[in-house]
């Protein structure tokens, strides 16, 4: 058994470094560039593959569990294949790892450092992300025939060095790594639309990309530092054992004893947990205040003091969320601007339509999904209070907003490009949406929908790889009844775009169902939800709209040829980069159980925090009992 | 407290030995700068002075590494804590660090400038710079406000004949002019501050002058006190160039040679803050007598000139074309995020865990911009004096990797990504900016200045992606000759090397500056 642990945490560090050792390789290549970085790439999703293997079992075990009523998604994330895991038993996981990078202040034994760590490991949450990763740069790689660049093995070396950097955002469960590896993507991006983009503005368009998501991600900086210290982990303040794990208790005087701030982590689990805890006190603070001044047999003067403690609890616990909302402000700005959520988008088309197609089909298909990610993973367990308070109404808003405004421009486009970069906004609108929902649907649906979104909208900038290649140009008005000379591409192409508009038997429908389901659940989004999902309807029935008038312009109607001559039918690399995502959309369409059931678990903690803070917020009758002791 | 003020004679002829050995490393440093002095006389060739200077500071870093005098010679006095309120040098806290940091800048200074030696002037050239390492390294030293003093005006008076020396033309002139006439202001000002905080404290002594501060703030505000500090800041503000103290910085920068001006942009910066923070009380041996700044009107000002200083000075940046006014208005901006962790040292924070207070952040990010900025100096005097503009860095990416490499390492620090040591010590700023109390006056104050910082980090990407852009995205004007000057190279290489090092691995260096501000129980 112990293999298999080991086996994990080797194979994770491999997958997630190995992409930077093809950039060393592939870096000095000329000729052969693009067929080694093809091989690369595969030998890579093989690796990918056999991690997947070893892994998806024990999360299709935790969903069963959590359906059998055995587990409880109360303990926070648990990764495994941590390498530098803290478990004494080499054939169990702790979930934690004592791989420490900087300790910013030292702690006594048996306390959690107060340190960055090299924490990575894996869930259901982030598993099929890395895979995605990992499928998409082959994808990348065989869709970048003819790079417009003299050194095409730089080319490769740096989409191969932004898979590594986002495979370690995925991957990460330390607060300041993830941020770290979030940030290091825009140096690959930069120098991928900088130097090999198509257009003229290319150089803009790098530097305006760059500076935007910088300009976010130094708020989100700003913001997990904030997090990372005001949710110091609570430490028994008595007793003779001081690092004990906190337990509610209750002072002399009858008050409830507060826990002491302990150590600062930066681990995502234990954060998430820190603030659960001390919203949970702050909130049974005053609970508990309210029932012993509401009690039968208080004196007067006893009243008068029992108020004012009621008054200043109640003062601590909304400083607590005014802070939090602060905190849930500056962290999404980073994701907001990197998803991109409508009012942020504005980066986006320049920097998608100068930048050469295989880097286009990374951004849309794996890098946006960091936005997504970081809200799933980040925003929304570690301020929860604030999720529920404005999530809904203020980003699901701007989600819907951005699902109608992304799909009537999409629709306006003539550059095939920006027509799918604009239909990438519009689907991510979708899943933000789905996601600020915050029920168990809307949560699982918008994990699901980060792997199936990345499918379809990298698929479809294979598509445009191929057609650019033919035709020299990306002009909807320069192709027309294509069907007739490339049917097997033809073929191909509707698959992917039907997956885009959410057929059934493919894959985007089972995650966009689920994504309603949530959105339409009046248990939890009661005033929101309705106009909302309608807004979401109406932006599907628009993307089907845009995408069928797509395709019969290209496919159908007069047949117009480049100059050079009738387009030349699909090489081995193009049927393989049309055909792999085209496969995986129909057998997730199909099949979509067993990835579900894997996150099903994962998600489940999300959900549960958030319910928590849910119960919170809920107008006192609905409130469960004060604590009983 | 009353400061114990009386002279103990006997007492302080005993702890005379021990400050000498104490100081001895920069006596060595002033001994070699005579030498040198002399050495110009007999032979004018630049190779021997510069070897003679490596040698100097080889031998003050062995003198340095020699067993420190430890906080015993202190209890010569009777007391250690009482030998802290009399002794004019302290062998604790900053010194270690800001001797080490004052070597390395040296070091660092002496390989970048050797593209800049000329026979005939190149031992006073070198000298001088010996003499600028001595005077920064005693203003960590100091714990008087005479000691103190005479340090900044060691740093000072060489880096005039410098400028003078090395400068030649009217641009050189002139900024040597302006740099003089503007430093011996600030020395006044500096100076009557000073004359303040000894006529309210009756002693020179750092401790005594804190404990007077701490004492004249109990029950109000003291009018006297705030014009000491407001004075005492003008003064330094001129050294770490704070906005509105900055302005000689451009034209002193574009006209000075380059690697006078490398000297310029660190050394006073370190002795800059490092005397603000023992002057304020925020860092030191003070550590006895605990001034609680909070209360004061210190925070406030520190705070207005942070903010002023990293918006200003990222502002004024993006309109600059000339590389080296860039890098002056980006030296302004980074000493305002360092007055960040002045700012909150001087709320008087309790750490919460042992986390960075302010100081100790300040001494991390004060290694990473030294190295990042004399990293690109380093880089600009090995292209030669061909590149004035950022446009005369385009297509140095193709043409010369190298530097080119160099240069972006030293970029992508100033810019703050991970990785690098700017991302570091930005990090370690915004912790201890929100880990400073919100129950002081200030409020959320703090708090707001980490996400100001973060907002012109942002700003700042700017200017640096645009040179980033510049080298690596456009192809060559007009070709630059190959770099000729192998130590500056080498001292580009060692400064991007540093960078990455600090980046990826910070402790050393943090628990350096632990060591020399140990937090406040």
């Amino acid at each position: 058994m112990d293999n298999v642990a080991l086996l994990r945490r080797v194979l994770l560090l491999v997958v997630l470094f190995a992409p930077l050792g093809f950039a060393l390789l592939t870096v000095g290549s000329r000729g052969l560039a693009r067929r080694l970085a093809a091989g690369l790439a595969a030998v890579h999703v093989c690796l990918t593959g056999g991690l997947v293997a070893v892994c998806a079992g024990d999360f299709h075990q935790r969903g069963e569990r959590l359906a059998a009523g055995l587990s409880r998604p109360t303990d926070g994330f648990r990764p495994i294949a941590v390498p530098g895991d803290t478990s004494t038993q080499p054939d169990l996981d702790d979930g934690e790892t004592a791989w420490t990078l900087f300790e910013l202040a030292p702690t006594g034994p048996g306390v959690p450092p107060a340190a960055i760590q090299f924490y990575v490991g894996l869930d259901g949450l982030n598993l099929w992300l890395v895979a995605l990763a990992s499928v998409m740069t082959l994808v990348g790689v065989l869709a970048s025939a003819n790079v417009a660049a003299d050194k095409p093995g730089r080319f490769f070396a740096w989409l191969f060095a932004l898979q590594c950097f986002v495979t370690g955002a995925f991957v990460s469960y330390d607060l300041v790594l993830f941020y770290v590896f979030f940030e290091l993507t825009l140096v690959p991006a930069f120098f991928l639309i900088g130097k090999y983009g198509v257009g003229g503005g290319r150089r803009e368009a790098a530097r305006t990309f760059v500076l935007y998501t910088l300009f976010g991600s130094l708020l989100t900086l700003a913001g997990a530092v904030g997090l990372v210290l005001t949710n110091p982990t609570p430490i028994n303040p008595v007793g003779a054992e001081p690092r004990a794990a906190y337990v509610i208790t209750l002072r002399p005087d009858g008050a409830l004893q507060l826990p002491a701030a302990g150590p600062v982590t930066f681990s995502i689990p234990r954060l998430m947990q820190n603030v659960g805890t001390w919203a949970l006190t702050a909130d049974y603070t005053v609970r508990w205040a309210e029932a012993r001044a509401a009690g039968p047999d208080v004196s007067l003067a006893e009243a008068g003091r029992l108020r004012a403690e009621v008054t200043a609890a109640e003062v601590a616990r909304d400083r607590r969320q005014r802070t939090q909302l602060w905190l849930f402000v500056l962290l999404v700005a980073g994701f907001a601007v990197k998803t991109p959520i409508v009012p942020f988008h504005s980066w986006l088309p320049a920097a998608y339509a100068e930048a050469p197609l295989g880097a286009t089909l990374l951004f849309s298909a794996v890098l946006a999904k960091l936005g997504t990610f970081g809200l799933l993973r980040i925003v929304l367990p570690l301020c929860p209070d604030a999720a529920v308070a404005y999530g809904l109404p203020v980003f699901g808003t701007l989600g819907a907003v951005g699902v109608v405004y992304a799909a009537l421009c999409a629709y306006a486009q003539r550059d095939l490009k920006l027509l799918a970069a604009y239909s990438s906004v519009s689907h991510l609108g979708f899943l933000v949406l789905g996601l600020f929902t915050l029920t168990p649907e809307g949560i699982t649906g918008a994990a699901l929908h980060m792997v199936n979104h990345g499918l379809t909208a990298g698929g479809l900038f294979a598509v445009l790889a191929v057609l650019y290649d033919r035709y020299r140009t990306l002009d909807v008005n320069a192709y027309g009844g294509l069907a007739a000379h490339l049917p097997g591409y033809a073929v191909l192409t509707m698959v992917l775009c039907l997956a885009g508009v959410g057929l059934p038997g493919l894959n985007s429908f089972v995650s966009e169902m689920l994504l309603l389901a949530g959105l339409f659940d009046p248990a939890h989004a009661p005033r929101w939800g309705f106009p909302l999902a309608c807004a979401a309807v109406a932006g599907l029935f628009l993307g089907a709209w845009y995408t069928f008038t797509m395709l019969k312009r290209v496919f159908f109607g007069p047949s117009r040829t480049p100059p050079a001559g009738p387009p030349a039918p699909l090489t081995r690399a193009e049927g393989i980069a049309l055909g792999l995502p085209a496969v995986l959309c129909l057998l997730l369409g199909l099949f979509p159980q067993p990835v579900l059931q894997t996150m099903t678990a994962d998600a489940a903690v999300v959900v549960e925090q958030v319910r928590a803070a849910r119960d919170r917020t809920a107008p006192p009758p609905a409130r469960p009992a004060p604590p009983p002791r | 407290m009353t400061p114990p003020v009386t002279p103990l004679p006997d007492l302080a002829a005993g702890y005379q030995a021990a400050a000498y050995r104490m100081i001895l490393p920069e006596v060595a440093l002033l001994a070699v700068a005579c030498l040198l002095f002399l050495v110009g006389l007999a032979t004018p060739r630049r190779l021997v002075a510069w070897v003679v200077g490596l040698l100097g500071l080889a031998l003050a870093a062995g003198l340095a590494l020699a067993p420190a005098v430890g906080g015993a010679e202190l209890g010569l006095f009777g007391d250690p804590a009482v030998g802290r309120t009399l002794a004019p040098f302290d062998p604790t806290g900053l010194a270690g660090f800001t001797r080490w940091l004052a070597l390395g800048t040296a070091l660092v200074v002496l390989l970048t400038a050797w593209p800049e030696l000329t026979d005939g002037t190149a031992a006073e050239y070198v000298g001088c710079l010996l003499v600028v390492a001595a005077g920064t390294s005693l203003c960590g030293r100091a714990n008087d406000l005479v000691s103190l003093y005479l340090s900044l005006e060691l740093l000072s008076i060489p880096t005039y004949v410098l400028l003078m020396v090395a400068g030649r033309g009217q641009p050189g002139q002139e900024a040597s002019v302006k740099y003089f006439l503007l430093s011996v202001l600030s020395s006044a000002v500096l100076l009557f501050g000073f004359s303040y905080l000894y006529g309210m404290a009756g002693s020179t002594n750092l401790g005594a002058v804190v404990a007077t501060l701490t004492d004249a703030h109990v029950t109000a505000v003291n009018p006297l006190a705030v014009v000491a500090a407001v004075l005492a800041v003008a003064g330094l503000g001129f050294r770490i160039t704070a906005v509105p103290f900055h302005w000689y910085a451009p034209d002193v920068y574009q006209g000075g040679p380059t690697g006078v001006v490398t000297l310029l942009a660190t050394a006073p910066k370190v002795a800059g803050f490092v005397a603000l923070a023992r002057v304020l009380g925020l860092a030191g041996p003070a550590a006895g007598v605990p001034f609680d700044a909070s209360h004061t009107l210190v925070p406030l000002t520190l705070w207005t000139l942070a903010v002023a200083t990293m918006t200003l000075g990222n502002v004024l940046a993006l309109l600059q074309t000339d590389l080296r006014r860039l890098l002056a208005y980006s030296g302004v901006a980074h000493g305002g995020y360092m007055l960040i962790g002045l700012v909150t040292a001087s709320a008087g924070a309790a750490p919460a865990g042992g986390l960075p207070t302010g100081v100790d952040a300040v001494l991390i990010y004060l290694v990473a911009y030294i190295l990042m900025t004399a990293g690109f100096f380093a880089v600009l005097l090995h292209l030669g004096e061909g590149v004035r503009t950022g446009d005369d860095l385009a297509g140095l990416g193709e043409t010369h990797p190298v530097s080119a490499g160099l240069l972006a390492v030293s970029l992508l620090s100033l810019i703050g990504l991970p990785l690098t040591a700017g991302f570091v010590g930005k990090l370690l700023l915004f912790v201890a900016a929100f880990n400073a109390p919100a129950t002081t006056p200030m409020g959320g104050g703090f708090r707001v200045l980490a996400v100001v910082a973060a907002v012109n980090a942002a700003i700042g990407a700017v200017y640096y992606l645009r040179l980033l852009g510049v080298m690596y995205l456009r192809s060559a004007l007009h070709p630059l000759p190959r770099g000729k000057a192998g130590p500056a190279l080498l001292a580009a290489a060692l400064c991007a090397v540093g960078t990455v090092a600090l980046g990826v691995y910070p402790k050393p260096v943090s628990d350096a500056a632990r060591v020399a501000v140990p937090a406040k129980q």
